[in-house]
Order: structure tokens, then C-alpha cells, then sequence
């Protein structure tokens, strides 16, 4: 084998031992449960949820008391309930957000989100329902 | 209703003026048409005439292209909203430099713009290709036809190809004529309902904005001249003569590109509130993977045309950087990125044509690589049998009952895709093989080989990660998108190796070196960069071992090239091209590393202690807060708090200009005292809130710019956000007329100044008149308590003031003396106060220093390519005469 070639086929090696643990590293969204139970497994991985915020259940936001603290009670996709402590102040419209993914890791009674990551439901204006602010 | 409205005249439309930019992109395409006919037919028989013809019909093209252009901004000039392009992108608000803007935020703009760009580049290459001109006309031509496609806007039933940015907004949402009052004005006369548009994107609305994207697509298009050269080198089978102009090309593809990319990145950071100017962004990584390979074209060029090896590696890359613009323009405007991006590319419901145009141009190439007739006409009727099922498979979203057919279609479409690309990598390397012997470990060319692959290197991970949500349509995953942290841990290795082999390459000679010769000059360059590296690690204060490895790399490649240019080229500016943007790169990452690794978040707080754990993932100690960031401050009005090194007072808010302004400013002041206490530094920043109805509570930030760093404040949160909570704080006082009484927190002090009686049917009515004051401002309020004669029930009506924030009812009253001239009546009034009753902002306040690096690395990087480019143009010229 020449050496060019062991070159190249290291590279490719790097390239794919890359590509692999990338994939390796990356979490499926996952539920509440296997979000505690990963936290458990491996302390301080962060995995992403998808979440829907439960409306019948207090948001606090005080922002004179800790500005970087929001608490609320979401569903997963598998509608568990969960207690989700943000560590950033509210999000504009926070109550109007049909889904978002939490991304964070769970910790004693909560779900601790470092990340939201969001769309607001009228950001399309071609969305049902969105139009009526034209008129 | 929808038959009658066919035979509706509506008033006030300007049809004609749809009809004329109808027309123009009808005549641009049935011209690309042409063009591309007489230039194959031209390449084929070398018949002269038809050379002109093609010419004429590309010339036709490109002004018709340009009319196009001129009608659909006249239709936003004039605010013409019975188009849905305009009622959709535009406002009569918008001022007009931002108009320009609404021709990328939609995507027949988007596509105009690209169809404008590839029309000025094949008029330049009609000048300058020479010989070449018929080949790489042929395929500009058909990208043209391609992208005209998706605006000429074919409808059969419920299959459309492309849309119109001409369509009408009557026939886009029919539903609009239905609303209700058009009853009593008539359907025919909807326009004067809709005298206004729905509005540009707010974060479209910069000036970064303007010219961000039209460099970006520039860059994109640029992108097909190498790619054009390649396929008419394999059509004419030619190795060598499309080299030279296909590499001045990939160079300014590469140039431009870079300086789009970075254009956004300076956007991202002046008017986005995330904190930075590179998120790794599914967008942002689009736009990156095409000029990843560039860069990697651009050198494998220089090999190739200096030794003739590795032809197909040139042809493979200039071909795959190709390949990204399209997939980059997939990602982005299909809308299968979805959740991932923060960048609101709406899906138009094209995604099967935009695929369709990926697999058009590979067939193109397959056509051209392919030799012998009977394999081309066998392979393009696989294609047709097989991938067009697959692209419906993707348009059209699946009935329920033939769902697992659809998928079963769509990966058998997927393979085959795949299996098409790799058969035709196949034929490419059988065509363009050479057989030759092993490059020399002593040669330049066998070190920028190895950078090219780096390149690469980097480009499999940005693409793998970016490629996730795709994947995951393909194969119905549910992987979450890497966050930044992800790639940054991957592409801080991959640049090492490049930075050092930038370093080294140049000081290698093409063919074999004299290893003895540079012995000495690159033992005095390591010298230079290792004193250079540790003075700078310490300047900076850099930490890390891996950090200050980097930092060493990004030294070395700027003293390296610097010295090389001292010694080797001197004052011959011309041929410091590569050198320059060695340089102006090495600078760029120096300034990403210090200014990412050493960012110094001023506002953040040790507050709030029991939520967030002080150990990152490594279980280090988190110092610094940003793993888990407690990152914002709260600073109330006129009071002072200490972030760090400075005072931070917020001072004041206004409105925007303007009656309808939904902008906010907050004036917030940051001073910096020396240890005796003078001082040495004051400024005031105003970041923006704009409360969007559309899009919730937009942020803009406020950088303060200085030669060494730059002060970053972004507002998240204020307190009229929390004006919206019920009263608290409330108090009951029995209090007659003229008598001061106060608030719960005393703030607000109220006397009660007149009341006025009315009889009504239901009863009598008393209004109160309340004064309340509040530090030399005062205002009205006006609590209503009616009470019904005959049954003695009582119904009452608190007052409020927002801007107060307050509220006061009358509970119950008491009167001491009847007659109603005295005005002996004591009242019990309840009052109330929102919270929080004093103005606050919650405001992120960062420290980037040494951020004025990345842009200076920029502008030195883009200088180095218009040197090259300058110079190879020159050389060709030479070449030539």
C-alpha cells in the first residue's frame, strides 16, 4: 500500500470515527421519565423535550425576586406532567406557545431547561387564525 | 360564492401590470430556452450563426429578467396590493430602502434575485470565456430554465410548478372576499378594504439586511461557473484548458461567499438577540458547507493546473460545492428545517419541485459524464420511472390509506438517489483517473492536498449534523439538532491541523523542495510565532491548553505567510494574493477564539443560587455562569447596580417616532470609575424592544464598539411585560371629599374632587372624580357605582390608569347627610396596584473582546481573494495575447 493512500484512509477514518460519535452524542427527544432516568444514568447530559405547557397550572415569573428563574408545568409528548424550572427570564408570549423543546437535564422534582426553543404560533401569517389581526 | 365571483369586474386593479411582469418572465424563460438550444447546437456544429443567435437570445433573457425585476418592485413602489407578493411582504409603512428587502424574504423573490445574479454572470462570461463560451453557456442556460421554472407558476388541478410572484391576492386567499364587510361594500370593491400589506419581517427590517443577502446569493451563484467549466471539460473531454478560468471563478465564489457569510454573521450579532454572530445554525451551516469545499476546490485547482494531478479530485469538488448551493437552497426553503432554525423560511409547499431542481442538474451531469447514447437514454428512463414517483412522494402529503406505500416510495426513491450519485462518482473517476506516481512528502502540492481534505473533514461533520432533521424525514428518527457546543467541540480539532498546514504550505515548492533551503527560514518563523503566542496568551489572558494550542496555529499562520511574502514576493503586490488570505483567515479565527472563549457576561448574577448546579458537564466548577447562565440583571429605574467593572443606571425608556411606533428604547448609561474613584469611561446604550403582534417581543441589541472589545446589552424582559397581572397591594379607606389618602405602598397619594349624579333607567348613577399624583404627575380616575332605586341592589365599576398602574372602586358609601347640597357623603374605596409599580428591565449585558479581529480577519481575507483573482485574470490575459 502506498503511503498516500494510508493517508487518505486515515483521514477517512478520523472522518467517520467523527461522524459517529457526533451521532453517539446526539439524544432523541425524549419524555419526561427517560429524561430522570438519563439524568440519573449520566449526570449533566442534556437531552431535549418536547413539551406543551400546561395551561391550568400557575406560570410564575417574578422577575424582582430572580430574574433568571421561570417555573412552569408542561406535558411531554406522552402527556407526563412535569414541574420546568428555565433559567432565563419569560419568553414574549410565553403563554401563547402551542409547543416547544426544552433542552436541559432533570433534576430532584424538575425538569431544569437551560435552552426553549420555540415558534410562536403567529409567527406564519399564512397559519389559521393569524390573518385577523389584517383586518 | 365562487361561481358568480368569475364574472366579477373588481375596481381600482392594476392588472395590466401583473400581465406585463407575466409576460417578461414568460418571454426569460422561453429565452433560456432558446439560448441554451443554439449554444448546444453552436458546441455540436460550430456553426457561427447559431452563436449569435444563442447570444441574442441570452441578451433577450437577461433584460427580460431585469424587467421582471422592475415590474415587481414598482407593484411594492406602489403599494399595490391586489398582488399577493406585495399584500404578503410589504406595508405601506415600509420606507423604501427596505423594499429591496421583500425580495428575499419570499421565495419567488429569492429566486428572482438568483435568476438576476446568473444573468449578469453569463453576460460577463459571454465577454471572457472565449472559446469556452458555448459549453458553459449551455449549462448557465439551464439553470436559468430551471429557476424560471419556479416563477413562470404552471397550475394543473392541484399540481402547481413554481408561483407566481404576479399571482393575485384574490386568488391566493379567495377566502378573504368572504369577510364581512365586503357584504355591504360589494366584492368588486375588496381593495379598498385592503389598503395596507401584511409587512416585511421586523428583522428584515436593517440595513445589514439590504446587502447581507443579495452577497450571499451572489456568492451562491458564482458557485456554477466552476461547475459549468467542469462538465464542459468532461463534455469536450478536455483535462487541462477549463482549469485556469474555473479556479479564478472558485475564487471569487469563495471571496464573495465568505464575505456574505460573515455579512450575516455581523447582522446576527448587531440586531439578533442570541449573543454572537455564529450559533451554528442550520442556515448559517448552508451557507458554510458550499464555501467549505470552495476553499477546498480553489487549492486542488492550483495542484492541478501546476502539476496535473488529482483531476478528479478538482472535478469532484468544484462539482460538490455545486451540489451544496442546492442543497443549501433545499434546506432553507423547503421547510424542512422546521423547529431547528431560528430563521422563519416559510415552507411554500415546493419542496418536491426544489428537489426536482436538485435531480435536474444531476441529470445534467450524468448526461454530460456518461458516454455512448443507448446508456444515456437507458439511465434517464430509470430516472424518470423512478424518481418522479418519489418527488410526488414528497410534494404531496399522503392519504391515510396508502401511507405505507408513500413511505416504501420514498425510501426506494432515497436509495436510488444515493445509489445514482455513487454510480455517478464512478463514472466521473473512470473518466478523469490518472495514472501517475506518488506526490513527494517534500512537495507543496502534497500538503495542500491534505489541507483540501481537512476541509472536507470539516465539511462531513456540518453537513452530518446539519443533515439531521432531513434524516429524520427520511427515515422517520426523532434525533435532536446538535446544539453549538456540539460542533464546536468537533471543529476546534479539524481547523488545528488546517491552520498548521496554511502555516507550512507555502514554504514547500511545487514538484520536490530543498528541505535544506527552508530549514533555517521555518526554524526562525516557529521562533517568532512561539514569542508572538505567548505574549498574546497572555494579553488576551487565555486559558486552556487547547485554546492556547489554537491560538499558537492561528499566530503561526499569519507570521508564516507574513514572512513568506516579506521574503519570497516583496513589494510585488500582485502575487501576495494567497498570502493575504492566509493572513486576513488566520486573524478571523484568532478573533473567533478570543472573543468566544474569553466573553465576559457583565450582567451575570450569583442570585437564585438553588436552581442552577455550579458544576458543568465535566464537573468542573462553572465560574464564569455561562454553562447554566443566570445571565440577566435587573435594573430598576434611576437606581444603580454594579455589573463588574461598571456602574450600570437605567435612566429612561421612549417610544419610538412615529404615532404607530411599537418600539421601545431603553436608555441605559454605563460608567466605569478608576480605584480613586474618578471617571475613566462613560457611555449610554439604548437596546430596543419592539412588542410585534405578529411575532411576540422582538429584542434589539446595543453594542458599545471599541478598538479592544465591545460592550453587547440586549433588554429580555421589562417591566410593562408584567403590567398585564391582576392588582395587589389593596387597601379599603372610608374617606369623604377633599381628603388626601394614599396607595398601599404610598406612592400614589388620591384626594376624591367632585361627584356627578345621572338618573337612568336602570337607576342612579354616581360618578366619582379621583385626583391621583404621583411625583409631580397626576391623572383621573373616574370609579362608577350605580344603585337601583326600586330593589336597593348596587352595581359598581372600578376605574383604572395603566400608566399609574393603579385602580380604585367604590365599595359602598355612607351618607351622613341627605341633602345632597352638602355633599356630606363618606365613601369606602377600595384601591389597587399593579405590580411591580416601579419601571425595571431585565437586561443581558456581555463583554466580547477582541471581537473586531473577526472583522478585520474578514476584510483582509476578502482583500487577498480580489488580489488573486486581480492577478490570475491578469496572468490569464498574458496567457492569451
Amino acid at each position: 500500500m502506498k503511503p498516500f493512500h494510508l493517508i487518505l484512509l486515515v483521514l477517512a477514518g478520523v472522518g467517520i470515527a467523527t461522524v459517529i460519535s457526533m451521532y453517539g452524542n446526539t439524544t432523541q427527544y425524549v419524555a419526561f421519565p427517560d429524561a430522570k432516568r438519563i439524568a440519573i444514568e449520566n449526570p449533566g447530559k442534556a437531552v431535549h423535550v418536547v413539551c406543551k405547557l400546561n395551561k391550568a397550572k400557575p406560570v410564575i415569573y417574578d422577575a424582582q425576586t430572580n430574574a433568571n428563574r421561570l417555573e412552569f408545568y408542561g406535558f411531554d409528548s406522552l402527556n407526563n406532567e412535569s414541574k420546568v424550572v428555565f433559567t432565563k427570564p419569560k419568553p414574549a408570549q410565553f403563554e401563547q406557545l402551542e409547543k416547544m423543546v426544552l433542552i436541559g437535564t432533570y433534576q430532584d422534582d424538575h425538569f431544569l431547561a437551560t435552552e426553549i426553543l420555540s415558534k410562536c404560533p403567529s409567527k406564519y401569517e399564512d397559519a389559521p387564525g393569524a390573518v385577523k389581526s389584517n383586518k | 360564492m365562487n361561481e358568480p365571483i368569475k364574472n366579477i369586474v373588481f375596481a381600482g386593479e392594476w392588472l395590466w401590470l401583473g400581465n406585463l411582469g407575466h409576460a417578461f418572465t414568460i418571454i426569460a424563460f422561453i429565452a433560456a430556452i432558446a439560448s441554451a438550444y443554439f449554444y448546444f447546437q453552436h458546441e455540436s456544429s460550430k456553426d457561427n450563426s447559431m452563436l449569435q443567435w444563442a447570444k441574442r437570445c441570452f441578451q433577450l433573457h437577461a433584460i427580460s429578467i431585469v424587467g421582471v425585476f422592475v415590474v415587481l418592485f414598482s407593484i411594492i413602489f406602489y403599494h399595490r396590493y391586489e398582488f399577493y407578493y406585495a399584500w404578503r411582504h410589504s406595508s405601506n409603512a415600509l420606507p423604501v430602502y427596505y423594499m429591496i428587502s421583500c425580495f428575499w424574504e419570499g421565495q419567488e423573490g429569492s429566486f428572482l434575485l438568483w435568476l438576476f445574479w446568473n444573468a449578469l454572470i453569463g453576460l460577463v462570461l459571454q465577454r471572457s470565456a472565449k472559446d469556452w463560451e458555448s459549453p458553459v453557456m449551455v449549462v448557465i442556460a439551464f439553470a436559468q430554465i430551471a429557476l424560471g421554472s419556479m416563477l413562470v407558476g404552471f397550475h394543473w388541478g392541484d399540481f402547481k410548478i413554481g408561483s407566481s410572484p404576479f399571482d393575485l391576492l384574490r386568488e391566493q386567499r379567495p377566502d378573504f372576499l368572504n369577510i364581512p364587510i365586503l357584504g355591504q361594500l360589494g366584492v368588486e370593491n375588496y381593495l379598498q378594504v385592503f389598503k395596507d400589506g401584511n409587512g416585511l419581517n421586523a428583522l428584515l427590517q436593517n440595513y445589514w439586511m439590504v446587502i447581507h443577502p443579495p452577497t450571499l446569493f451572489l456568492g451562491f451563484a458564482t458557485a456554477i461557473v466552476p461547475f459549468a467549466y467542469s462538465l464542459s471539460a468532461l463534455w469536450r473531454g478536455i483535462d487541462r484548458g477549463w482549469i485556469a478560468p474555473a479556479h479564478i471563478w472558485s475564487l471569487v465564489c469563495a471571496g464573495i461567499l465568505g464575505l456574505g457569510i460573515i455579512m450575516g454573521g455581523f447582522w446576527a450579532y448587531e440586531s439578533l438577540s442570541f449573543g454572537g454572530y455564529w450559533a451554528w445554525d442550520p442556515v448559517e451551516n448552508a451557507s458554510l458547507m458550499p464555501w467549505l469545499i470552495m476553499a477546498s476546490a480553489a487549492h486542488m485547482l492550483i495542484i492541478t493546473k501546476a502539476t496535473g494531478r488529482h483531476l478528479f479530485t478538482s472535478h469532484l469538488l468544484v462539482q460538490l460545492s455545486f451540489w451544496l448551493v442546492l442543497y443549501a437552497t433545499f434546506l432553507t426553503r423547503s421547510g424542512i428545517l422546521g423547529e431547528a432554525s431560528v430563521h422563519s423560511f416559510t415552507d411554500l409547499g415546493l419542496s418536491g419541485q426544489l428537489l426536482l431542481f436538485l435531480l435536474a442538474f444531476l441529470a445534467l451531469a450524468l448526461v454530460v459524464v456518461l458516454q455512448g447514447k443507448q446508456r444515456k437514454i437507458a439511465l434517464f428512463s430509470i430516472l424518470a420511472v423512478m424518481l418522479i414517483p418519489m418527488v410526488l412522494a414528497y410534494s404531496i402529503e399522503a392519504p391515510e390509506s396508502v401511507a405505507t406505500f408513500y413511505q416504501w416510495l420514498k425510501g426506494l426513491g432515497t436509495c436510488l438517489f444515493f445509489g445514482w450519485l455513487i454510480y455517478y462518482i464512478y463514472v466521473l473517476y473512470q473518466r478523469t483517473k490518472m495514472e501517475m506516481s506518488d506526490e513527494r512528502m517534500d512537495s507543496r502540492e502534497f500538503w495542500m492536498f491534505l489541507g483540501s481534505m481537512f476541509l472536507i473533514l470539516s465539511l462531513v461533520q456540518v453537513f452530518a449534523a446539519t443533515s439531521i432533521p432531513v434524516f429524520n424525514k427520511l427515515f422517520g428518527y426523532k434525533t435532536a439538532v446538535p446544539t453549538a457546543a456540539d460542533y464546536n467541540k468537533v471543529q476546534l480539532w479539524l481547523a488545528m491541523p488546517i491552520f498548521l498546514l496554511m502555516s507550512l504550505g507555502y514554504w514547500f515548492k511545487f514538484r520536490e523542495t530543498d528541505i535544506a533551503s527552508i530549514k533555517r527560514p521555518l526554524l526562525v518563523n516557529t521562533v517568532l510565532t512561539l514569542v508572538a503566542t505567548l505574549l498574546l496568551t497572555i494579553g488576551f489572558a487565555i486559558e486552556g491548553y487547547q485554546f492556547i494550542l489554537f491560538l499558537l496555529l492561528t499566530v503561526g499562520v499569519v507570521v508564516f505567510n507574513m514572512i513568506y511574502g516579506i521574503q519570497k514576493k516583496k513589494t510585488e503586490w500582485k502575487r501576495w494574493g494567497g498570502n493575504v488570505s492566509h493572513i486576513g483567515f488566520g486573524i478571523l479565527m484568532m478573533g473567533v477564539l478570543v472573543s468566544s472563549v474569553n466573553k465576559n457576561i457583565l450582567s451575570s448574577t450569583k442570585e437564585g443560587i438553588d436552581m442552577a448546579p455550579e458544576v458543568d458537564q465535566k464537573g468542573n466548577q462553572d465560574t464564569k455562569g455561562i454553562k447554566f447562565n443566570r445571565e440577566n440583571q435587573l435594573l430598576y429605574k434611576n437606581k444603580p447596580q454594579v455589573l463588574q467593572e461598571y456602574t450600570a443606571i437605567y435612566l429612561d425608556d421612549r417610544k419610538g417616532l412615529g404615532v404607530d411606533s411599537i418600539d421601545k428604547y431603553f436608555k441605559v448609561a454605563f460608567v466605569k470609575k478608576n480605584e480613586q474613584g474618578k471617571t475613566i469611561d462613560s457611555f449610554v446604550l439604548e437596546p430596543k424592544t419592539q412588542n410585534n403582534p405578529k411575532m411576540g417581543l422582538l429584542a434589539e441589541p446595543s453594542t458599545r464598539h471599541f478598538l479592544h472589545t465591545d460592550i453587547f446589552s440586549h433588554v429580555n424582559y421589562e417591566s410593562s411585560m408584567d403590567r398585564k397581572e391582576p392588582y395587589s397591594n389593596f387597601r379599603v379607606d372610608t374617606i369623604g371629599f377633599f381628603r388626601p389618602f394614599i396607595t398601599q405602598t404610598g406612592k400614589v397619594v388620591m384626594t376624591i374632587d367632585s361627584i356627578r349624579r345621572t338618573k337612568e333607567t336602570a337607576g342612579l348613577k354616581l360618578v366619582l372624580a379621583i385626583k391621583a399624583k404621583r411625583l409631580g404627575d397626576s391623572v383621573w380616575l373616574r370609579p362608577e357605582f350605580m344603585i337601583n332605586e326600586q330593589t336597593g341592589d348596587f352595581e359598581m365599576k372600578a376605574a383604572e390608569n395603566d400608566r399609574f398602574g393603579i385602580m380604585a372602586n367604590i365599595i359602598n358609601l355612607q351618607i351622613i347627610d341627605p341633602n345632597p347640597a352638602h355633599q356630606n357623603i363618606v365613601f369606602v374605596i377600595q384601591t389597587g396596584e399593579k405590580t411591580p409599580v416601579w419601571d425595571y428591565v431585565v437586561i443581558q449585558v456581555i463583554a466580547f473582546p477582541w471581537i473586531n479581529l473577526v472583522w478585520a480577519g474578514t476584510i483582509i481575507m476578502v482583500i487577498g481573494f480580489v488580489i488573486s483573482v486581480l492577478n490570475r485574470i491578469d496572468k490569464q490575459k498574458k496567457l492569451m495575447a
